[in-house]
């Protein structure tokens, strides 16, 4: 079976030409040992089967981020079990030729069979651009070939290249006598003034939109208005499919628990596998929309300019604009968050990234932060316009997002004091197209299902095994939790927790949240013996009459911080690769929930 | 803030006569870039923060324009080449030496 390799700049429209040309069959996984993502997928309407393999945008072979050696070593099939690609594909952005024909002539001096393809020609020639291809090709020693990825039968003359009659025994192309990246840099201009008619400048309503999206003021100003739209988005719209979710859930297992006998595999499958499964799945509709947003913005050229606009602010807790992305999508979860941090170039700003990402508040701490401050925090006007709940659950996200800040301010303040630069392409300007979104959504929906079903499923089942046994005896009088390991774990560490006014329910339902936040909620419901999905608020009175305002308080404050999520402790296990960073990240958070549960216990206790 | 300063200053490099910083050009003003300059800055990665930006076309003798600036200490600046548009920090920018067009 051959392997081509697709090879280019970041922004030249690859992945649209590698979703072109391989449909609906993509894989994505990592590369061994590294965290660089591996895409690969089999070309369709070739007569044989091929692989496409879609290597990290890079701008050149030269220096030495992860991504570039990852996609050099591929070139040259030096990672163990890939082998080397029997033909690269070159893409360049056709509207920025100089920058990726530099990529180009690093490409030629590997001495492998290519091709170029010359992409998002419907751009070029709209801006005027005409490419004398054939000139193109003689003077480069290389097949070019024009392509449209963003159409459909933009990639049909790519294709008719591709067939294997027209691959087979492809010449290397002979690499530049002087290969300094000066007089590649001049010959490109060369080949360009000889064979390109270029229009004098980018188009002019390009440079207008950012003379205002750029702008230090309105641009920071049509940034925010952008990302309230998102959270809005991300929040409100979610809702019914979230609720949509959850009722499949409810009834599949009510149909599981009436359809099985009594027992164990009943108990197994309704309250660990569909209810701890369902519990996270809820989550796929905000992540889906969030997401879409993070696409549209990306695919248009917008997320380099808030890049751009947030880098000094960012700067001054010791990260930059690269970190917006991951910490943006934290907020609807920190496990694609922290997987997104792999975009940040400087290695202790990414590790930064991912210890501080799991405090943005993420979607699954909801339910708790609502069930309690719906019961401890009346509904009265503050200042004539905010309502008192509102303004309780908004400080708890602003007290998640200046702890991060503050925590990122101290991790930098130990390193070694020398700048990394941003040297960030700000892409232009295109129309995000509906088919490429559709795929990324796909692939984003695809990991987050692949990881509920791995690990996020073994974890459910294990806090299931822990909450059921041993089972209550028959003579038993109070809720069955009680009695399992989980109770028994929960009563055991009751005094560890007593300084901070937790009663023993407030610690067991801490053991069953590490699966996933918002199974404390329903675990409050069991050890209260109330049931929730008749009414949620004979709960929240139940809460009210038991524990004291200041315990409650430090409830939440102690849910700011914990990292009480098995799955973002195993995602940082896989992307830091390091048992000691893990180990830091878990007993940080502790101490630091430890730490403000116990502040804010004492000092509501002295003043409420 | 006055750390921040100091970090684009490179003591050990003075500008040549008729030639600026690029941090000092202004928004609109369109340059030729004359040398990538040491920047100390950078410490041990200077030499490859300067290899990256050759690779992405900061060569002498190209054209730049600076197109905008960051709200806070004008930095980030954003600058067009070859087509391209780049944000660079002051502080690679401050590499950069370059003579007005």
């Amino acid at each position: 079976m051959s392997r081509y390799a697709l090879v280019g700049n970041p922004n030249c429209g690859k992945t649209s030409l590698f979703n072109r040309l391989t449909g609906a069959n993509a894989k994505v996984a990592n590369y061994p040992g590294v965290t660089v993502e591996r895409r690969s997928g089999f070309i369709q309407g070739l007569g044989t089967r091929v692989e496409l393999i879609d290597l990290p945008g890079t701008y050149s072979l030269a220096t030495s981020s992860l991504d570039e050696q990852v996609a050099k070593d591929m070139i040259l099939g030096n990672i163990p079990g890939e082998p080397t690609p029997d033909l690269l594909i070159a893409v360049v952005d056709a509207t920025n030729l100089q920058l990726g024909l530099g990529l180009v002539f690093e490409l030629i001096a590997l001495q492998r069979p290519m091709i170029l393809v010359l992409n998002q020609m419907d751009a070029a020639r709209a801006r005027g651009l005409v490419i004398d291809t054939q000139g193109l090709a003689q003077d480069l020693g290389l097949p070019v070939i024009t392509s449209i990825a963003v159409k459909r039968d933009g990639v049909d003359e790519l294709l008719a290249a591709l067939q294997p009659d027209q691959t087979v025994g492809h010449p290397s192309p002979q690499p530049l006598a002087e290969s300094s990246i000066e007089s590649i840099h001049s010959y490109i201009q060369t080949l360009l003034a000889k064979h390109v008619h270029q229009p004098a400048s980018t188009p002019a309503w390009q440079n207008r939109l950012d003379s205002y999206v750029m702008h230090p003021i309105w641009g920071l100003a049509i940034l925010m208005g952008i990302l309230l739209v998102v959270f809005q988005a991300v929040f409100a719209w979610a809702e019914p499919f979230k609720e949509g979710i959850e009722w499949c859930v409810d009834n599949l297992k009510s149909l599981t628990q009436e359809q099985l006998p009594t027992g164990i595999l009943r108990d197994f499958l309704s309250e660990g596998i569909i209810a701890g499964v369902g519990g996270v799945l809820v989550f796929l509709p905000q992540i889906i929309i969030l997401f879409f947003f993070i696409l549209v913005l990306e695919d248009s050229g917008y997320l380099a300019r808030a890049a751009f606009l947030l880098d000094k602010p960012m700067r001054g807790i010791g990260l930059s604009g690269r970190a917006f992305i991951p910490l943006l999508s934290s907020f609807a979860c920190a496990v694609p968050g922290i997987m997104a941090t792999r975009t940040i170039g400087d290695p202790k700003e990414r590790w930064i990234s991912i210890m501080v990402a799991p405090l943005m508040t993420c979607s699954a701490r909801l339910p708790v932060y609502t069930l309690i401050i719906a019961a401890f925090i009346p509904t009265q006007t503050v200042l004539g316009i905010f309502n008192l709940q509102g303004l309780t659950l908004f400080a708890l996200y602003l007290a998640g997002v200046i702890s991060g800040a503050l925590i990122a301010w101290l991790l930098r303040k130990r390193k070694d004091g020398h700048s990394f630069p941003l040297l960030l392409e700000l892409p232009n300007y295109r129309w995000p197209m509906p088919y490429h979104l559709w795929m990324g959504l796909r692939e984003r929906a695809y990991i987050f299902l692949r990881r509920v079903g791995t690990i996020i499923l073994s974890l459910t089942v294990i806090v299931w095994f822990l909450s059921t046994y041993p089972a209550a005896p028959p003579e038993a009088n109070r809720a069955a939790i009680e009695y399992s390991f989980a109770g028994v774990i929960g009563q055991f560490i009751q005094p560890l927790f007593a300084p901070l006014g937790f009663n023993w329910q407030m610690c067991i339902a801490l053991i069953p949240a590490m699966a996933a936040r918002e199974i404390a909620v329903a675990t409050l419901a069991t050890v209260y013996a109330v049931s929730i999905e008749t009414d949620v608020s004979s709960l929240g009175a139940n809460l009210a009459a038991s524990w004291s305002l200041p315990v409650a308080l430090a409830y939440l404050a102690w849910f700011i911080y914990a990292p009480q999520c098995v799955s973002t402790i195993a995602v940082v296990r896989r992307e830091t690769n390091s048992i000691g960073s893990t180990a830091f990240f878990v007993v940080y958070l502790f101490a630091l929930a430890y730490g403000a549960a116990l502040i804010t216990y004492h000092l509501a206790r002295q003043f409420l | 803030m006055q750390a921040l300063t100091a970090e684009y200053l490179s003591p050990d490099v003075s500008t040549p006569v008729g030639h600026l910083s690029l941090t000092e050009c202004s928004k609109g003003q369109e340059v030729i870039l004359t040398e990538l300059r040491p920047n100390a800055a950078f410490g041990e990665h200077d030499g490859a923060v300067t290899a990256r930006m050759k690779a992405l076309g900061f060569l002498p003798g190209v054209q730049l324009k600076v197109i905008g600036y960051g709200l806070f200490g004008r930095d980030p600046m954003a600058v067009q080449i070859n087509g391209t548009k780049f944000a660079l920090r002051r502080a690679e920018a401050h590499k950069l030496l370059v003579i007005p067009l």
